[in-house]
């Protein structure tokens, strides 16, 4: 098995915990990890980006960085930088998408048309069948998308059903310590409306 | 031990291993967590080394420099630009040599990622005359870092640690001692002035000599560790494939799912001094050769110039046919672009049938063909530009100047206000436009004082950062007021230097200096160069502010104006608020001047409104808002309040 992971979008969406996790998980499970954060402009509203890369085979050498089309998966956390990720997605690899936009200051008084949700799923749809299209996303936002990726990856890719519920939840109550019970709450909402969207696929 | 850490952080445990005494540097992208981490290993830790986050890049590496030249083991750590800082003092080390191991950690951003020049650290490393590793991934960096101090002391030369982006913030599972070992060494330092100083011809003709003999025992020493690797395929068919540092993984990766595994490879983690032994041993083999490296020619410029003085007769694919580009991080498109060609055995094809398209967008893999294959994607694209975060000190000068100008009948378009390196800049961006330059730490003020000096009729103001202004802006100042120029500078005085991930500079407030260290005071270096007209404004009073800029514009000579509050962010990880701002729906007209002036990120749209046409209103998140009140000095129409958070 061998996987390879992109997340982006804004600085302040906690897309590099959402990331942490995830690696950090798959790490534990005895699988071999690489993480890039793309945080260079992080703190003041610029993309981010996390590259994840997973491997069983210990031996298997690979570069930190995911190439153009060589994404299995993609999670999406804002509209407009997720349309700027489309090429990194592979042809027919899965995607999660939340319906947030971060609309910048020069197009709001410009009242520049910003790309719509709807938009967004009809581009992906054009490349891949795997559409995971989350359009009522609770705060916060990371740990709901944990919830919906926990519900979908071993529909994804069998190698990734070592993230069932329950593990996640232990492994969130051993990092997080502040807001616990609001973090669980909201990773409890994503993970079933994750479960009801993989009814619908 | 096993620990997952990024290749930063890998650096700090491989000089911890190797017995590191002094560690000093200056904060950049992507290299800064390498310093940041050994500072935090010695603050939690005994015994630790001495480790500080210097003024500058100079300095940093003069005092590793003296601390090595003492015999003991010193890193320095930089970003690719702050190699320029130090080039003067790195060249004329290189010259005199060490005695003690000194590393040079310098960070490249191949594609930048972290917005600086592309520059090749490695063409920096052979103008001085050092030796260069470039470690393949975290773990690599670990070895290499400890193998680094023992090759300075064998070879007596500095040795230059290089990474790129790729590498430094990628985090991998390291397998490392993580504890310090010092190694207990007696401070020596033997007094020789035909080593260490420059007095005279003889003395530096000597030393230039010594420099050449001690590369030549770099390339031996390196030869016998394996650190460079060759792999002859079985089949003989002449082709190689030459990989250096990052590269390696990449192009493992894509010969491991490839047809073609009957290359031969030669894997490179030591680039220089070119090993012309083992060269030679692949020229004997070889017919065509692919060099695969990100930025530069640089193993190609030396394997070319090896081959034409073998007089070898093979072919070399690389950049300077023009198979591949000079510009931006390679993909795996790239990388198999290469190797296609080596395999397809294109010995001596055109460069121009062959020349890539080198895509003009940072070379972010997301964006690579987007223009090409996703005409769809392209015309949805949207750039979120970078923006003062909310509750930023700095929106509030940028905006009093702004305002300044406009009530004196100038404005943006026709002042010209020079920026500087650091999160000021950022007053370049909408909505300020206020910044018309930035060039390199400190330039603000001397760029600023030759646009007096050409005539320019409207005041000149220069804008800088407070870290920036220790590391490079006293020079420039000391010499405005020398000179005599006429000249309005504005020192954004935030109290960290925030932009590299809030670390301490001289500036920074005496609870958060290091121990044994102490605050020095910007105001007190202003008044001591003699300059008279100087006014210290908190950013946030907006009317004490724009009184000020309008004062010191009609003042005559050197002004400074010292503008201080401290960064939001160091204070929201400190401290509870007290204070938000909202806005009340029922009064907002969505005239948006509250967004129009202040670009605050804390502000946004959304319905609800009654006054307004479309019955949309501007809001504040009250997660993001600080409580600044920016906003509230532009609202006409009284709808931004305070609201007192409770506790």
């Amino acid at each position: 098995m061998y996987q390879s992971i992109v997340m982006t979008g804004l600085g302040g969406q906690g897309i590099i915990t959402l990331a942490n996790l995830i690696s950090e998980y798959a790490s534990e499970n005895g699988l071999k990890v690489s993480l890039f954060n793309a945080k260079g402009m992080a703190q003041r509203g610029g993309r981010v980006t996390s590259e994840i890369r997973l491997s069983n085979d210990p031996e298997l050498d690979f570069g930190a960085r995911i190439s153009a089309g060589k994404a299995d998966i993609l999670i999406g956390m804002e509209i407009g930088e997720t349309i700027n990720s489309l090429s990194f997605l592979k042809e027919g690899g899965a995607v999660i998408l939340l319906n947030y936009a971060y609309i910048p200051t020069t197009m709001v008084l410009k009242k520049e048309p910003y790309p719509s949700f709807e938009q967004l799923t009809e581009l992906y749809s054009g490349k891949t069948k795997e559409l995971f299209a989350v359009k009522e996303p609770k705060h916060p936002y990371n740990m709901f998308l944990l919830g919906v990726f926990t519900a979908v990856a071993p529909a994804i890719d069998a190698g990734l059903s070592f993230y069932s519920k329950q593990s996640v939840e232990e492994g969130i109550a051993k990092k997080l310590k502040r807001g616990l019970e609001e973090n669980l709450q909201t990773f409890n909402g994503g993970y079933a409306y994750g479960q009801s969207l993989l009814q619908h696929v | 031990m096993k620990r997952s850490i990024i290749g930063n952080q890998a650096v700090a445990y491989g000089a911890l291993a190797a017995g590191v005494d002094v560690a000093s540097g200056y904060p950049g992208t992507p290299s800064s967590e390498a310093l940041t981490e050994l500072l935090h290993f010695s603050q939690n830790n005994n015994p630790s080394p001495y480790v500080e986050w210097s003024v500058n890049e100079k300095v940093a590496f003069e005092i590793a420099t003296g601390a090595a030249w003492a015999g003991k083991r010193a890193l320095v750590t930089m970003k690719m630009s702050g190699a320029n800082v130090a080039a003067d003092s790195i060249l004329s080390v290189a010259y005199s040599g060490t005695k003690g191991g000194l590393v040079l950690y310098i960070a490249d951003d191949p594609g930048v990622e972290a917005g600086m020049p592309e520059q090749d650290t490695r063409l920096f490393a052979q103008w001085a005359g050092l030796p260069v590793l470039e470690p393949a991934d975290p773990g690599r960096v670990y070895e290499l870092t400890r193998y680094a101090f023992e090759l300075s002391e064998k070879c007596e030369l500095p040795v230059i640690l290089r990474s790129v982006t790729s590498v430094a913030h990628a985090k991998q599972e390291v397998e490392g001692e993580y504890t310090y070992k010092p190694l207990g060494r007696k401070p020596e330092f033997e007094k020789n002035i035909f080593r260490y100083t420059k007095a005279g011809s003889a003395i530096c003709i000597a030393q230039h000599e010594a420099l050449l003999d001690r590369l030549a025992v770099v390339e031996r020493t390196v030869r016998d560790t394996g650190i460079n690797m060759m792999v002859e395929s079985g089949d003989r068919n002449g082709l190689f494939l030459v990989a250096a540092g990052a590269l390696i993984p990449y192009v493992r990766e894509a010969l491991s799912s490839w047809d073609h595994q009957n290359l031969s490879t030669l894997f490179l983690e030591s680039v220089y001094p070119l090993d012309k032994e083992l060269a030679g041993k692949m020229f004997e083999a070889a017919e065509t050769i692919l060099v695969l490296e990100e930025l530069e020619p640089f193993v190609e410029m030396q394997l070319r110039s090896e081959a034409s003085r073998l007089g070898w007769n093979g072919s070399i694919l690389g950049k300077l046919d023009g198979l591949l580009p000079r510009v931006g991080k390679y993909s795996q498109e790239v990388i198999g672009r290469g190797l296609k060609t080596l395999a397809s055995g294109m010995a001596g094809h055109s460069a121009a049938t062959s020349r890539p398209v080198v895509s003009s967008e940072r070379s972010d893999p997301g964006n690579e063909e987007s223009a090409a294959e996703q005409p769809v994607a392209a015309e949805l694209s949207v750039k979120h530009p970078i923006t003062f975060c909310a509750g930023c000190p700095h929106r509030g000068t940028f905006l009093a100047v702004n305002r300044a100008l406009k009530k004196i009948g100038l404005n943006q378009d026709n002042t010209v206000v020079t920026g500087d390196i650091g999160c000021t800049i950022l007053g370049m961006n909408p909505p300020f436009h206020t910044c018309w330059t930035e060039v390199s730490m400190g330039s603000s003020i001397g760029l600023a004082q030759g646009f007096y000096w050409a005539g320019i009729e409207n005041p000149v103001i220069a804008t800088i950062g407070d870290s920036t202004f220790f590391h490079a802006g006293i020079p420039p100042l000391v010499n405005a007021v020398q000179h005599g120029a006429n000249l309005l500078v504005i020192i954004l005085d935030n109290g960290w230097t925030s932009m590299t991930g809030f670390q301490v500079n001289p500036g920074t407030s005496e609870q958060f200096q290091a121990k044994g260290a102490r605050r020095v005071d910007i105001e007190g270096i202003v008044r001591g160069m003699g300059v008279e007209n100087l006014q210290v404004i908190g950013p946030f009073d907006q009317e004490q502010s724009i009184e000020a800029i309008i004062k010191a514009l009609q003042q005559e000579g050197v002004k400074v104006i010292i503008s201080q509050a401290e960064c939001a962010l160091t204070v929201a990880r400190r401290e509870k608020r007290t204070l938000i701002y909202q806005i009340d729906s029922q009064k907002c007209t969505f005239c948006r001047s509250c967004l129009r002036e202040t670009g605050c990120p804390a502000l946004y749209v959304t319905a609800n409104g009654k006054k307004s046409k479309h019955g949309q209103v501007m809001a504040i998140d009250p997660q993001a808002c600080t409580g600044c009140g920016l906003c509230y000095t532009c609202c006409k129409f009284d709808a931004i309040h305070e609201q007192k958070l409770g506790g």
